[in-house]
């Protein structure tokens, strides 16, 4: 799984695009964490933004990631896909960091923000989501080996193709 | 009285969504029932964000007015959005992108308790 190079294959062996099948679902639920996660980071931030200024912040990126997660799964491009993987990564790392964080030090966030707990105000789909993501993209990638080991892999092989 | 649509508008949106996620398990593509279904689930929606408006139009507001009215244009899109978006796809994952919107309905009938009391489930 470290070779970053791999050739840029064509549409005819593959699922038609990131955004056909399963995709059609992820992209759904991609544009809905966008729209939800921008627009409450938007009202925080322009209404009462000293109150919680970490956690609002933390909103923003997070509805900044799922739009880019939301667009390059939609286009489906080579270079859309290579960013997806790196969107999911960022979004897989942002929600065990920022869940593990808010359970830490819990005065930081005098408010929530999508990641916090894990996603757990979301019904842990923020969570989730970066899993089936990367799972979903990994079919670009490589062939599908064991699953065990699946999230590790596809989230090296998104580090890899951001460089 | 609003509290009956707010209540119908979340059975409705789980029961759609049983039934999109069952038309994904038996691999069937989008079909005219359930672009029916999601039909009335839009115009179950729009008589609620009615209700909402009319209550606001009598002059009485919300702590988070801008979140409520963000709300309310956004709910009326999400069958819209789903339906388009689950007809471009010729498979089972058209009727599961319609079972995100059924449940995204029930979800947004709690969200919009939670920001104005006064609008029952």
């Amino acid at each position: 799984m470290s070779e970053p190079t791999a050739p840029p294959e064509h549409t005819a062996s593959r699922p038609g695009s990131t955004r056909t099948g399963p995709g059609r679902l992820l992209v759904a639920i991609y544009g809905l964490f966008a729209l939800s996660a921008c627009a409450r980071a938007g009202v925080q931030i322009a209404t009462k933004f000293s109150h919680a200024p970490v956690a609002y912040l933390l909103s923003a990126f997070a509805g900044a990631v799922y739009i880019l997660a939301t667009v390059t799964l939609a286009a489906g491009s080579p270079t859309a896909r290579r960013i997806a993987v790196l969107s999911c990564s960022v979004e897989l790392a942002g929600v065990l960091a920022v869940g593990t964080w808010s359970l830490a030090d819990p005065a930081t966030f005098p408010d929530a923000t999508v990641w916090s707990s894990y996603g757990s105000g979301y019904g842990f789909v923020p969570l989730v989501l970066p899993v089936f993501g990367l799972l979903w993209l990994r079919r670009w990638t490589r062939r599908p080996k064991t699953q065990r080991t699946t999230a590790t892999s596809a989230e090296d092989a998104g580090e890899a193709a951001g460089f | 009285m609003n509290g009956a649509v707010a209540t119908t508008i979340i059975v409705a949106g789980l029961a759609l969504a049983g039934y999109a996620l069952l038309m994904t398990a038996l691999n069937r593509r989008m079909n005219v029932p359930l672009l029916a279904a999601v039909g009335v689930l839009e115009i179950l929606l729009l008589v609620q964000v009615g209700i909402i408006v009319a209550r606001l139009a009598g002059g009485e507001r919300p702590a988070g007015l801008a979140t409520l009215i963000g709300y309310l244009i956004a709910t009326p899109l999400v069958p819209v959005a789903a339906a388009v978006w689950g007809l471009m796809e010729r498979s089972r994952w058209g009727p599961a992108v319609i079972a995100v919107a059924g449940l995204v309905a029930a979800v947004l009938m709690v969200r919009l308790h939670q920001i104005w009391p006064v609008i029952h489930v």
